[in-house]
Protein backbone atom coordinates (compact mmCIF):
# COMPACT_ATOMS: atom_id res chain seq x y z
CA UNK A 1 0.00 0.00 0.00
CA UNK A 2 1.35 3.29 -1.01
CA UNK A 3 1.79 6.64 1.77
CA UNK A 4 -1.59 7.69 2.34
CA UNK A 5 -1.06 10.69 5.18
CA UNK A 6 -4.00 10.72 7.65
CA UNK A 7 -3.63 14.56 8.53
CA UNK A 8 -4.33 15.18 4.53
CA UNK A 9 -7.63 15.26 2.65
CA UNK A 10 -8.14 13.56 -0.82
CA UNK A 11 -10.48 13.73 -3.90
CA UNK A 12 -11.24 10.88 -6.63
CA UNK A 13 -9.03 12.93 -9.24
CA UNK A 14 -6.38 11.93 -6.80
CA UNK A 15 -5.29 15.25 -5.42
CA UNK A 16 -4.34 15.49 -1.53
CA UNK A 17 -5.62 18.92 0.39
CA UNK A 18 -3.98 20.18 3.54
CA UNK A 19 -6.14 22.38 5.05
CA UNK A 20 -5.38 25.64 7.24
CA UNK A 21 -8.17 27.87 8.10
CA UNK A 22 -9.32 29.02 4.77
CA UNK A 23 -6.09 28.14 2.95
CA UNK A 24 -5.79 24.36 0.94
CA UNK A 25 -2.61 23.55 -0.11
CA UNK A 26 -2.74 20.98 -3.03
CA UNK A 27 -0.70 18.31 -4.71
CA UNK A 28 -0.98 15.07 -6.18
CA UNK A 29 -1.41 11.63 -4.22
CA UNK A 30 1.62 9.17 -3.98
CA UNK A 31 -0.49 6.63 -5.61
CA UNK A 32 -1.12 9.23 -8.33
CA UNK A 33 2.66 9.80 -8.82
CA UNK A 34 3.08 5.98 -9.22
CA UNK A 35 0.72 5.14 -11.44
CA UNK A 36 2.13 8.20 -13.49
CA UNK A 37 5.66 7.15 -13.74
CA UNK A 38 8.68 9.58 -14.31
CA UNK A 39 6.72 12.90 -14.52
CA UNK A 40 8.54 15.31 -17.38
CA UNK A 41 6.56 18.15 -17.66
CA UNK A 42 4.00 20.29 -15.83
CA UNK A 43 1.59 23.05 -16.23
CA UNK A 44 0.08 25.21 -12.96
CA UNK A 45 -2.09 28.01 -13.14
CA UNK A 46 -0.50 31.61 -11.78
CA UNK A 47 -0.75 33.36 -8.92
CA UNK A 48 -4.33 35.24 -8.45
CA UNK A 49 -5.46 32.51 -11.13
CA UNK A 50 -9.42 31.88 -10.23
CA UNK A 51 -10.04 28.45 -9.64
CA UNK A 52 -13.22 26.20 -9.98
CA UNK A 53 -14.06 22.60 -8.10
CA UNK A 54 -14.14 20.03 -10.25
CA UNK A 55 -11.70 21.98 -13.35
CA UNK A 56 -8.58 21.76 -14.42
CA UNK A 57 -5.98 23.79 -12.98
CA UNK A 58 -2.92 22.46 -14.88
CA UNK A 59 -1.55 19.18 -16.19
CA UNK A 60 1.16 16.93 -16.11
CA UNK A 61 2.69 14.89 -19.01
CA UNK A 62 4.82 11.67 -17.91
CA UNK A 63 5.17 8.42 -20.30
CA UNK A 64 3.58 10.83 -23.79
CA UNK A 65 0.06 10.94 -21.30
CA UNK A 66 -0.88 14.32 -20.45
CA UNK A 67 -3.03 14.05 -17.05
CA UNK A 68 -5.46 17.17 -16.64
CA UNK A 69 -4.96 18.30 -12.52
CA UNK A 70 -8.42 18.55 -11.04
CA UNK A 71 -8.90 20.92 -8.87
CA UNK A 72 -10.88 19.61 -5.54
CA UNK A 73 -12.01 23.12 -4.35
CA UNK A 74 -13.26 26.65 -5.73
CA UNK A 75 -11.04 29.81 -4.87
CA UNK A 76 -7.75 32.20 -5.97
CA UNK A 77 -4.40 30.77 -6.01
CA UNK A 78 -2.06 32.63 -3.72
CA UNK A 79 0.96 30.69 -4.24
CA UNK A 80 2.61 28.53 -6.43
CA UNK A 81 5.73 25.94 -5.36
CA UNK A 82 8.61 27.09 -7.86
CA UNK A 83 10.64 24.51 -6.48
CA UNK A 84 8.94 21.92 -8.58
CA UNK A 85 9.04 23.76 -11.67
CA UNK A 86 12.95 24.14 -10.93
CA UNK A 87 12.82 20.15 -10.25
CA UNK A 88 9.87 18.41 -11.83
CA UNK A 89 11.55 14.90 -10.18
CA UNK A 90 10.12 16.49 -6.58
CA UNK A 91 6.74 15.25 -7.38
CA UNK A 92 7.39 11.92 -7.77
CA UNK A 93 10.02 11.55 -4.72
CA UNK A 94 8.28 13.58 -2.14
CA UNK A 95 4.61 14.07 -3.66
CA UNK A 96 3.08 15.14 -0.15
CA UNK A 97 5.78 17.54 0.95
CA UNK A 98 7.69 19.05 -0.87
CA UNK A 99 5.98 18.31 -4.06
CA UNK A 100 3.08 20.31 -2.96
CA UNK A 101 1.69 22.24 -5.95
CA UNK A 102 0.00 25.05 -5.20
CA UNK A 103 -1.84 27.12 -2.15
CA UNK A 104 -5.70 28.10 -2.88
CA UNK A 105 -7.69 30.77 -0.68
CA UNK A 106 -11.27 28.96 -1.06
CA UNK A 107 -14.29 30.25 -2.03
CA UNK A 108 -16.66 27.80 0.00
CA UNK A 109 -14.42 25.28 2.63
CA UNK A 110 -18.06 23.21 2.78
CA UNK A 111 -16.64 21.77 -0.43
CA UNK A 112 -14.11 19.92 1.52
CA UNK A 113 -16.90 18.11 2.46
CA UNK A 114 -16.91 15.58 -0.31
CA UNK A 115 -13.46 15.03 -0.15
CA UNK A 116 -12.20 11.40 1.36
CA UNK A 117 -10.25 10.93 4.55
CA UNK A 118 -7.35 8.39 4.55
CA UNK A 119 -9.27 5.30 5.28
CA UNK A 120 -12.03 6.72 2.73
CA UNK A 121 -8.89 7.35 0.35
CA UNK A 122 -7.45 4.04 1.04
CA UNK A 123 -11.14 2.21 0.20
CA UNK A 124 -11.38 4.22 -3.13
CA UNK A 125 -7.62 2.96 -4.42
CA UNK A 126 -8.28 -0.57 -3.12
CA UNK A 127 -11.47 -0.56 -5.74
CA UNK A 128 -9.79 0.98 -8.20
CA UNK A 129 -6.75 -1.41 -7.90
CA UNK A 130 -9.00 -4.00 -8.18
CA UNK A 131 -9.98 -3.92 -11.69
CA UNK A 132 -5.87 -3.69 -12.62
CA UNK B 1 -20.56 -8.51 -25.06
CA UNK B 2 -20.01 -4.76 -25.03
CA UNK B 3 -21.10 -2.64 -27.72
CA UNK B 4 -18.45 0.58 -28.58
CA UNK B 5 -19.10 3.42 -31.11
CA UNK B 6 -16.61 3.48 -34.43
CA UNK B 7 -16.71 6.54 -36.17
CA UNK B 8 -15.74 5.44 -39.48
CA UNK B 9 -12.29 6.30 -41.34
CA UNK B 10 -12.53 9.76 -42.91
CA UNK B 11 -9.98 12.45 -44.27
CA UNK B 12 -10.40 16.23 -42.36
CA UNK B 13 -8.37 19.11 -41.83
CA UNK B 14 -5.87 19.08 -38.72
CA UNK B 15 -8.05 21.28 -36.50
CA UNK B 16 -11.30 19.56 -37.15
CA UNK B 17 -9.22 16.27 -36.58
CA UNK B 18 -8.43 17.42 -33.33
CA UNK B 19 -11.29 19.28 -32.58
CA UNK B 20 -13.37 15.71 -33.19
CA UNK B 21 -11.18 13.87 -30.61
CA UNK B 22 -11.39 16.46 -27.86
CA UNK B 23 -15.20 16.75 -28.41
CA UNK B 24 -15.59 12.80 -28.20
CA UNK B 25 -13.29 13.24 -24.81
CA UNK B 26 -15.15 15.70 -23.55
CA UNK B 27 -18.65 14.65 -23.63
CA UNK B 28 -17.09 11.07 -22.48
CA UNK B 29 -16.39 12.86 -19.29
CA UNK B 30 -19.78 13.70 -19.07
CA UNK B 31 -20.70 10.26 -19.95
CA UNK B 32 -23.29 10.97 -22.23
CA UNK B 33 -21.33 8.69 -25.15
CA UNK B 34 -20.31 5.05 -25.58
CA UNK B 35 -16.67 3.91 -25.70
CA UNK B 36 -15.59 5.30 -29.18
CA UNK B 37 -13.00 4.10 -31.67
CA UNK B 38 -12.28 6.49 -34.48
CA UNK B 39 -10.40 6.12 -37.60
CA UNK B 40 -9.05 9.03 -39.78
CA UNK B 41 -6.53 10.67 -42.12
CA UNK B 42 -5.23 14.03 -43.20
CA UNK B 43 -6.87 15.99 -45.93
CA UNK B 44 -3.46 17.81 -46.11
CA UNK B 45 -0.05 17.03 -44.81
CA UNK B 46 0.34 17.79 -40.87
CA UNK B 47 2.97 18.26 -38.38
CA UNK B 48 1.34 17.67 -34.79
CA UNK B 49 3.30 18.19 -32.07
CA UNK B 50 2.66 17.09 -28.27
CA UNK B 51 0.76 19.39 -25.50
CA UNK B 52 3.98 20.21 -23.96
CA UNK B 53 6.46 20.90 -26.75
CA UNK B 54 7.75 24.42 -27.48
CA UNK B 55 6.64 25.19 -32.02
CA UNK B 56 9.43 27.77 -32.34
CA UNK B 57 12.50 25.40 -31.10
CA UNK B 58 11.29 22.61 -32.58
CA UNK B 59 9.50 22.87 -35.42
CA UNK B 60 10.80 24.35 -38.46
CA UNK B 61 7.32 26.31 -39.02
CA UNK B 62 9.18 28.55 -42.06
CA UNK B 63 9.65 25.07 -43.75
CA UNK B 64 6.46 24.19 -42.98
CA UNK B 65 4.70 27.29 -44.90
CA UNK B 66 7.20 26.33 -47.95
CA UNK B 67 6.12 22.31 -48.31
CA UNK B 68 2.60 23.11 -47.78
CA UNK B 69 2.65 21.51 -44.41
CA UNK B 70 -0.52 22.49 -41.79
CA UNK B 71 0.85 22.83 -38.02
CA UNK B 72 -1.04 21.78 -35.09
CA UNK B 73 -0.69 21.09 -31.32
CA UNK B 74 -2.32 18.03 -29.90
CA UNK B 75 -4.20 17.65 -26.65
CA UNK B 76 -2.06 14.13 -26.25
CA UNK B 77 1.34 14.26 -24.93
CA UNK B 78 4.22 13.08 -27.06
CA UNK B 79 6.65 14.04 -29.82
CA UNK B 80 6.22 16.06 -33.46
CA UNK B 81 4.72 13.90 -35.81
CA UNK B 82 4.31 14.15 -39.73
CA UNK B 83 0.91 12.88 -40.80
CA UNK B 84 1.34 12.44 -44.27
CA UNK B 85 -0.09 9.17 -45.73
CA UNK B 86 -1.13 7.35 -42.74
CA UNK B 87 -4.01 6.13 -40.58
CA UNK B 88 -4.86 7.34 -37.44
CA UNK B 89 -6.71 6.24 -34.49
CA UNK B 90 -8.25 7.56 -32.07
CA UNK B 91 -9.69 5.44 -28.56
CA UNK B 92 -11.99 7.04 -25.96
CA UNK B 93 -12.93 5.68 -23.35
CA UNK B 94 -13.18 5.38 -19.50
CA UNK B 95 -9.49 5.18 -17.91
CA UNK B 96 -11.38 2.97 -15.07
CA UNK B 97 -13.04 0.53 -17.30
CA UNK B 98 -12.25 -2.99 -16.53
CA UNK B 99 -10.44 -3.60 -19.96
CA UNK B 100 -7.66 -0.84 -19.06
CA UNK B 101 -5.01 -0.91 -16.07
CA UNK B 102 -4.94 2.27 -13.89
CA UNK B 103 -1.83 3.00 -14.86
CA UNK B 104 -0.89 4.98 -18.02
CA UNK B 105 2.23 2.12 -19.58
CA UNK B 106 0.03 -0.88 -19.10
CA UNK B 107 -2.63 1.11 -20.60
CA UNK B 108 -0.81 1.48 -23.93
CA UNK B 109 0.19 -2.18 -23.85
CA UNK B 110 -3.65 -2.72 -23.91
CA UNK B 111 -4.13 -1.20 -26.84
CA UNK B 112 -0.88 -1.57 -28.79
CA UNK B 113 -1.65 -5.45 -28.42
CA UNK B 114 -5.06 -4.78 -30.72
CA UNK B 115 -3.16 -2.67 -33.27
CA UNK B 116 -0.38 -5.92 -33.52
CA UNK B 117 -3.59 -8.54 -33.71
CA UNK B 118 -4.64 -6.16 -36.47
CA UNK B 119 -1.59 -6.02 -38.51
CA UNK B 120 -1.04 -9.54 -37.94
CA UNK B 121 -3.99 -9.95 -40.54
CA UNK B 122 -2.01 -8.35 -43.13
CA UNK B 123 0.87 -10.04 -42.29
CA UNK B 124 2.62 -7.73 -40.10
CA UNK B 125 4.52 -9.21 -37.17
CA UNK B 126 4.47 -6.34 -35.35
CA UNK B 127 6.23 -6.52 -31.65
CA UNK B 128 5.74 -4.36 -28.26
CA UNK B 129 9.12 -2.25 -27.28
CA UNK B 130 9.59 -4.48 -24.31
CA UNK B 131 12.27 -1.77 -22.34
CA UNK B 132 12.06 2.28 -21.67
CA UNK B 133 12.58 4.79 -23.42
CA UNK B 134 15.88 5.06 -25.98
CA UNK B 135 16.23 8.08 -27.99
CA UNK B 136 18.29 6.85 -31.39
CA UNK B 137 20.03 10.33 -31.64
CA UNK B 138 19.49 13.18 -29.71
CA UNK B 139 19.62 15.57 -32.46
CA UNK B 140 16.26 13.89 -33.07
CA UNK B 141 14.91 14.29 -30.14
CA UNK B 142 11.77 15.99 -31.28
CA UNK B 143 10.40 12.98 -33.46
CA UNK B 144 7.70 11.00 -31.94
CA UNK B 145 9.03 7.78 -34.08
CA UNK B 146 12.70 8.49 -33.82
CA UNK B 147 12.30 7.22 -29.75
CA UNK B 148 10.09 4.03 -29.09
CA UNK B 149 8.73 4.19 -25.93
CA UNK B 150 7.89 0.99 -23.81
CA UNK B 151 5.03 -0.60 -25.75
CA UNK B 152 5.08 1.34 -28.63
CA UNK B 153 5.02 -0.99 -31.51
CA UNK B 154 8.12 -2.19 -33.76
CA UNK B 155 9.01 -4.40 -36.63
CA UNK B 156 12.43 -5.57 -37.07
CA UNK B 157 13.33 -3.46 -34.50
CA UNK B 158 11.84 -0.23 -36.48
CA UNK B 159 8.78 1.82 -34.98
CA UNK B 160 5.27 1.29 -36.99
CA UNK B 161 3.35 2.74 -34.59
CA UNK B 162 3.62 5.64 -32.26
CA UNK B 163 1.18 6.45 -29.45
CA UNK B 164 0.36 9.22 -27.17
CA UNK B 165 -2.41 10.03 -23.93
CA UNK B 166 -4.46 12.31 -22.65
CA UNK B 167 -6.60 11.71 -19.58
CA UNK B 168 -9.05 13.81 -17.40
CA UNK B 169 -11.60 12.40 -14.89
CA UNK B 170 -11.00 9.07 -15.81
CA UNK B 171 -11.36 9.50 -19.25
CA UNK B 172 -8.28 8.65 -21.70
CA UNK B 173 -8.00 9.98 -25.29
CA UNK B 174 -5.07 7.74 -26.87
CA UNK B 175 -4.18 8.69 -30.49
CA UNK B 176 -1.91 6.64 -32.41
CA UNK B 177 -0.36 7.28 -35.70
CA UNK B 178 0.39 4.13 -37.99
CA UNK B 179 2.60 5.21 -41.06
CA UNK B 180 1.41 3.94 -44.58
CA UNK B 181 4.22 5.41 -45.97
CA UNK B 182 7.41 6.85 -44.66
CA UNK B 183 9.39 10.00 -45.92
CA UNK B 184 12.48 10.57 -43.73
CA UNK B 185 13.71 13.47 -45.92
CA UNK B 186 10.21 15.75 -45.78
CA UNK B 187 10.01 14.72 -41.43
CA UNK B 188 13.47 16.18 -41.00
CA UNK B 189 12.93 19.23 -43.16
CA UNK B 190 10.58 20.56 -40.49
CA UNK B 191 12.04 19.23 -37.63
CA UNK B 192 14.62 21.23 -35.62
CA UNK B 193 17.36 21.61 -35.10
CA UNK B 194 18.77 21.11 -39.10
CA UNK B 195 21.96 19.33 -37.77
CA UNK B 196 22.73 17.32 -40.65
CA UNK B 197 19.60 16.52 -42.61
CA UNK B 198 21.22 13.39 -44.24
CA UNK B 199 22.23 11.93 -41.43
CA UNK B 200 19.09 12.41 -39.62
CA UNK B 201 17.28 11.24 -42.64
CA UNK B 202 19.17 8.35 -42.44
CA UNK B 203 18.95 7.74 -38.72
CA UNK B 204 15.13 7.64 -38.67
CA UNK B 205 15.04 5.57 -41.97
CA UNK B 206 16.94 2.99 -39.85
CA UNK B 207 14.42 3.43 -37.22
CA UNK B 208 11.09 3.90 -38.91
CA UNK B 209 9.23 1.46 -40.84
CA UNK B 210 5.62 1.88 -42.71
CA UNK B 211 2.87 -0.60 -42.99
CA UNK B 212 3.00 -0.99 -47.19
CA UNK B 213 6.76 -1.47 -46.61
CA UNK B 214 6.58 -4.38 -44.49
CA UNK B 215 3.08 -5.61 -46.18
CA UNK B 216 5.11 -5.38 -49.60
CA UNK B 217 2.26 -3.85 -51.51
CA UNK B 218 0.03 -1.19 -51.46
CA UNK B 219 -2.60 -1.45 -48.83
CA UNK B 220 -5.76 0.53 -48.81
CA UNK B 221 -6.45 2.69 -45.75
CA UNK B 222 -9.82 1.08 -45.57
CA UNK B 223 -8.68 -1.78 -45.54
CA UNK B 224 -6.18 -1.61 -42.78
CA UNK B 225 -9.10 -0.02 -40.79
CA UNK B 226 -11.05 -2.92 -41.46
CA UNK B 227 -8.68 -5.07 -39.85
CA UNK B 228 -7.54 -2.69 -37.09
CA UNK B 229 -11.17 -2.70 -35.65
CA UNK B 230 -11.02 -6.45 -35.86
CA UNK B 231 -7.66 -6.57 -33.79
CA UNK B 232 -9.85 -4.46 -31.17
CA UNK B 233 -12.88 -6.70 -31.27
CA UNK B 234 -11.00 -9.87 -30.62
CA UNK B 235 -8.31 -7.94 -28.12
CA UNK B 236 -10.74 -6.33 -26.00
CA UNK B 237 -14.04 -8.69 -26.54
CA UNK B 238 -16.29 -5.75 -27.55
CA UNK B 239 -18.67 -5.41 -30.95
CA UNK B 240 -18.54 -2.12 -32.74
CA UNK B 241 -21.54 -0.09 -33.53
CA UNK B 242 -20.84 2.58 -36.75
CA UNK B 243 -22.40 5.44 -35.72
CA UNK B 244 -21.83 9.12 -36.24
CA UNK B 245 -20.95 12.09 -33.89
CA UNK B 246 -23.80 13.31 -31.95
CA UNK B 247 -25.48 17.14 -32.34
CA UNK B 248 -23.52 18.14 -28.40
CA UNK B 249 -19.95 16.64 -30.10
CA UNK B 250 -20.56 18.71 -33.57
CA UNK B 251 -21.74 21.84 -31.70
CA UNK B 252 -18.27 21.47 -29.09
CA UNK B 253 -16.58 20.22 -32.41
CA UNK B 254 -17.34 23.37 -34.16
CA UNK B 255 -17.09 25.08 -30.71
CA UNK B 256 -12.93 23.70 -29.98
CA UNK B 257 -12.61 24.49 -33.83
CA UNK B 258 -13.36 28.19 -33.59
CA UNK B 259 -11.73 29.11 -30.38
CA UNK B 260 -8.84 26.11 -29.59
CA UNK B 261 -7.68 24.76 -32.88
CA UNK B 262 -7.47 27.59 -35.25
CA UNK B 263 -5.91 29.41 -32.75
CA UNK B 264 -2.14 30.47 -33.15
CA UNK B 265 -2.13 30.97 -29.15
CA UNK B 266 -2.98 27.27 -28.89
CA UNK B 267 -1.19 25.61 -31.77
CA UNK B 268 2.31 28.13 -31.93
CA UNK B 269 2.35 29.69 -28.25
CA UNK B 270 0.64 26.83 -26.08
CA UNK B 271 -0.81 28.67 -24.02
CA UNK B 272 -3.39 26.70 -22.38
CA UNK B 273 -5.63 29.31 -20.19
CA UNK B 274 -7.80 26.81 -18.50
CA UNK B 275 -10.64 27.02 -19.56
CA UNK B 276 -13.51 26.04 -18.17
CA UNK B 277 -16.81 24.61 -19.75
CA UNK B 278 -15.36 22.11 -22.56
Amino acid sequence: MKIIPDDLLYSREHIWVRVEGDLATIGITDYAQEKLGEIVSLDLPEVDADLERDEPFGSIESAKAVVELISPVSGVVISVNEDITDDIGIINSDPHDTGWMIIVEMDDPEELDDLLDTRGYQEFVIQETEVD
Amino acid sequence: MESWRLLSFGKADAVENMAVDEAVFREAIRKRVPPTLRFYSWRTPTVSIGYFQEARREIDLEACRRLGIDFIRRPTGGKAVLHDREVTYAVIAGADHPLFPPDILRSFRVISGCIARGLRAIGIKAEMKAGGRAASDESLRTSCFSSPSRYELLVKGRKICGASQMRSHGVLLQHGALLMAFDPEKTCAILLPHRDPERQAALLRDSVTAVEEQAGRPVDERQLCRVLREGFEQGLGIRFVEAPLTPDEETLKRELMAKKYSSENWNVEGNKSWISGY
